[in-house]
């Protein structure tokens, strides 16, 4: 953006007119968002992975002469539990659970979904019109209801739940991906890798996957989200792994018995999930936003 | 040097996105004042209404298939049987006005003058006859496990007749209060979809599927006018929905409450907690078809492992002294049941018994279905602890309700080692949960019936000399020998008799909680 004013050129743009103009505004804001969310992240994730090391009582060590002890108790952060377990340890414990099954779920769609939309993108045709009409049929599907026949039919268990969690959400990486690949394909660098004689598959994956993988791999942050948010509903629901596993949903479904007498039970890990899902959100909007090209008057 | 002339922009008026924005707000507004009225208690009942929160669905007003204990209240508000287990677990007749034993094998009954249904026709001993031959024809019912066997009908007159077994069955009066009568007509071997009852109350909108019922006073009913006009029958699944409904008061009667709920409904104002000692024995049961051979089939090793187990912590602690730790094989509230023995709690000794056993690597897997009995999850995983502390490598298996978990009490689902499960007694008797529990034979074993494996020739022997003991002195006798016969098998890991607890609004009155988790609609007024 130029200096709007500029000394010896008269203007109607005042100071007060640029900081509040779209683009100034928005920069802040992908600034703000970047910083918000990685902190915000940061706060749950740090602690989630060094809750091995941080001196904290088992996960599933009982006290039952200590239940329900309120938050600030002697020794408990967050209070004790039902059956006097430490909840900030269950939390930090599940969140290994529950981050571990969200980042795999991730990766695994993120593959399957860049594979399936750049091919379905560069090659066009039949495996365009597979491809397509699949993920139209996947995401037609009441996407719950499939997650849980799916653990139903197979079992409760982390790898089960990972895999669900994964195929679940593959269309929406291959949908964008697509679009990504049909815009690259028309690109004159395209044209000059078959001109050069390079095979069909050589120039997606040398040529045309490197130069979409950066935005698709922003929606595959944001989707991180949207797996912790599936994983800790299907444990709500009954179908995350066995007790005594303590993963975000099932300490939430315990605790929701004693809402009116134990809020910390429900309200701290709902808060955790809730700063975990705004933080992965705002830095991934944060990221789309300084990655997004510049306007056209930008320079 | 020129000075850059200053300008003064215009006062602009608002613009366009401005303009949209003070737009949005009051649409915003406008859109969610309205929901403001969500916050207050919505659904509340009317005056004449009561409203009932179960927390198992009742997919049928019929008990073929389906006689949870909170579920009994409703359906013999509808349809009833020829007695009923009352007050002190003791039967009263209901349909019937004579039901005594004339011979050892044979029962005379005579139906009460002028019973009729709610469309007007009289309750008939064909009747009678069919509900039975339509309950033995019913494949898996839980009923049909509590007979030794069923009687035959032989009429002696319009409203009299004989009920006959081969063998003296002593306990047929109580037995018979789980036969529902409906017109013969219309039933059928299987759940009935139709409301025809005798009871004080008749269907008048049913959603089973949702489970789901409203009940209106029957005008013809046979017997006292019911005060409550309406009757509505909600399920409502999650235990925190039904505690805050009580409170908001759009329920008026919650049942079956998890001790935790009774802790938080207990002394609020507007809110009654009853509590009675049940007729319902919860125990983490012993697989029985383990191998010759396996650590398990051994009851030295069953006992062992029962002193890993703190019952009085659990009592105290996790089910908040809602329970009374087992003393006997079957709940003492049941007549005949005597004390049989204590679960001991000491860890070194569980450990030192295991270990000269041969049994310190032991693996267990502890399956049951949510629900299963108050505060199930919690009691479980507890019993994890107890059992890793002692170096058992225990594992946990939680089935949801509608999930196979009968196939794998019958052996047919997958291996297991303890099961959380809860039995009743629905006739109040103690005979009749021995028998259902421990009176398993290799044939009843073959098709899955016998419980949970549990086939020991001698107690089954023992226990049918007992139940067709006409004598019930020597009856009593010999039920006492067969309940410590039992105990020293070691069927449980542990086991308690948990309380009944129910709550009610304040406004709910007359309502008589019985120990087998039931009360009459009848005796129930509503007042304010």
């Amino acid at each position: 953006m130029t200096t709007a004013v500029s000394a010896g050129r008269p203007s109607a743009v005042t100071a007060r007119d640029l900081a509040r103009a779209t683009a100034t505004s928005q920069r802040r804001g992908a600034r703000f968002k970047l910083w918000a969310g990685a902190v915000c992240t940061a706060l749950v994730v740090l602690p989630v992975a060094l809750a091995g090391v941080l001196p904290l009582p088992g996960a599933n060590a009982q006290d039952l002469s200590r239940r329900r002890l309120p938050p600030l108790s002697e020794g408990h952060l967050f209070g004790t539990d039902q059956l006097g377990r430490d909840l900030l340890s269950r939390v930090l414990h599940g969140g290994q659970v529950s981050l571990a099954v969200g980042v795999l779920a991730v990766l695994v769609s993120g593959l399957i979904g860049i594979a399936a939309g750049s091919a379905a993108g560069f090659f066009g045709g039949w495996v365009d019109a597979v491809v397509s009409r699949f993920l139209e049929a996947q995401l037609a599907l009441p996407l719950l209801m499939m997650l849980l026949l799916v653990v139903a039919l197979f079992g409760p268990s982390v790898t089960v739940i990972t895999c669900v969690i994964a195929i679940a959400q593959w269309p929406e990486v291959a949908r964008l991906t697509r679009s990504l690949v049909l815009v690259e394909r028309e690109k004159p660098y395209v044209a000059a890798a078959r001109v050069l004689g390079l095979r069909s598959w050589s120039v997606l994956a040398r040529h045309v996957i490197p130069n979409v993988v950066r935005p698709a791999s922003l929606v595959v942050l944001l989707l991180l989200a949207q797996a912790v948010l599936l994983e800790s509903a299907l444990s709500y629901l009954g179908a995350g792994p066995q007790r005594p596993f303590a993963t975000w949903g099932r300490i939430i479904s315990d605790g929701q018995d004693y809402i009116t007498t134990s809020w910390w039970l429900v309200t701290l890990p709902g808060l955790v999930i809730a700063v975990l899902v705004v933080g992965v959100n705002l830095l991934g909007d944060g990221l789309r936003d300084r990655t997004r090209p510049r306007s056209r008057k930008g320079a | 040097m020129t000075r850059t002339p200053h300008l003064v922009p215009p006062p602009r008026p608002p613009s366009r996105r401005t303009l949209l924005r003070w737009g949005a707000f009051g649409g915003a507004g406008v859109a969610l004042g309205p929901l403001s009225a969500c916050a207050g208690p919505t659904g509340a009942p009317g005056p004449g209404t009561l409203t009932l929160g179960l927390n198992r669905s009742l997919v049928s007003l019929d008990n073929k298939l389906n006689q949870f204990e909170a579920a009994v209240t409703v359906q013999r508000a509808v349809r009833q049987a020829l007695t009923r287990i009352g007050p002190g677990l003791r039967p009263q007749l209901v349909l019937a006005d004579r039901f005594e034993m004339t011979e050892p094998t044979t029962w005379t009954v005579r139906l009460r003058e002028g019973v009729c249904y709610s469309d007007g026709s009289p309750v008939t001993v064909d009747d009678v006859a069919t509900a039975l031959r339509m309950y033995g024809k019913v494949p898996g019912s839980f009923l049909l496990g509590l007979f030794p066997e069923l009687p035959a009908v032989e009429a002696t007159g319009e409203r009299t007749f004989f009920l006959r077994t081969r063998r003296p069955v002593p306990g047929l009066d109580r037995l018979m209060s789980n036969i529902h009568i409906t017109p013969a007509k219309a039933n059928r071997p299987e759940e009935l979809r139709s409301g025809l009852g005798s009871g004080p109350y008749r269907v008048v909108r049913a959603n089973s599927g949702a489970g789901e019922y409203t009940l209106a006073r029957n005008t013809r009913y046979w017997g006292g006018r019911p005060s409550v006009d309406t009757v509505r029958v909600r399920f409502v699944p999650e235990e925190s929905s039904r505690v805050v409904a009580l409170r908001s008061g759009e329920l008026d009667v919650v049942d079956t409450l998890t001790p935790d709920s009774a802790e938080q409904l207990t002394g609020l104002p507007g809110v009654t907690v009853q509590e009675i000692s049940g007729a319902r024995m919860c125990q983490l049961f012993y697989n029985f078809r383990k191998p010759e051979g396996h650590p398990l089939a051994d009851a030295r090793v069953r006992q062992a492992l029962t002193y890993a187990i703190d019952g009085t912590a659990l009592v105290r602690d996790v089910l908040t002294g809602t329970a009374e730790e087992a003393r006997g094989v079957v709940p003492l509230a049941l007549q005949g049941a005597v004390p049989t023995g204590t679960y001991a709690f000491d860890p070194g000794r569980a450990r030192r018994l295991l270990r000269s056993l041969g049994a310190e690597d032991l693996r267990i897997k502890v399956i049951w279905e949510s629900g299963e009995f108050a505060g199930d999850t919690s009691v479980m995983e507890a019993v994890l602890d107890m059992l890793q502390d002692v170096g058992v490598r225990a594992s946990l298996q939680q089935f949801e309700p509608g999930g196979d978990i009968l196939k794998w009490r019958q052996g047919r689902g997958g291996d297991w080692d303890v099961i959380g499960n809860g039995y009743s007694s629905p006739t109040g008797q103690a005979l009749t949960m021995l028998q259902g529990m421990y009176g398993g034979t290799a044939e009843k074993d073959r098709t899955g019936d016998a419980f949970m494996g549990y086939v020991i020739p001698r107690i089954e022997r023992r226990l049918s000399a007992a139940a067709t003991e006409v004598d019930d002195s020597e009856r009593e006798r010999r039920l006492a020998a067969v309940q410590h016969a039992v105990w020293d098998t070691w069927p449980s890991l542990w086991a308690f008799a948990p309380k009944t607890l129910l709550a009610r609004r304040d406004r709910v009155r007359g309502l008589a909680l019985q120990p087998i988790n039931s009360y009459d609609l009848t005796a129930v007024r509503l007042e304010g």
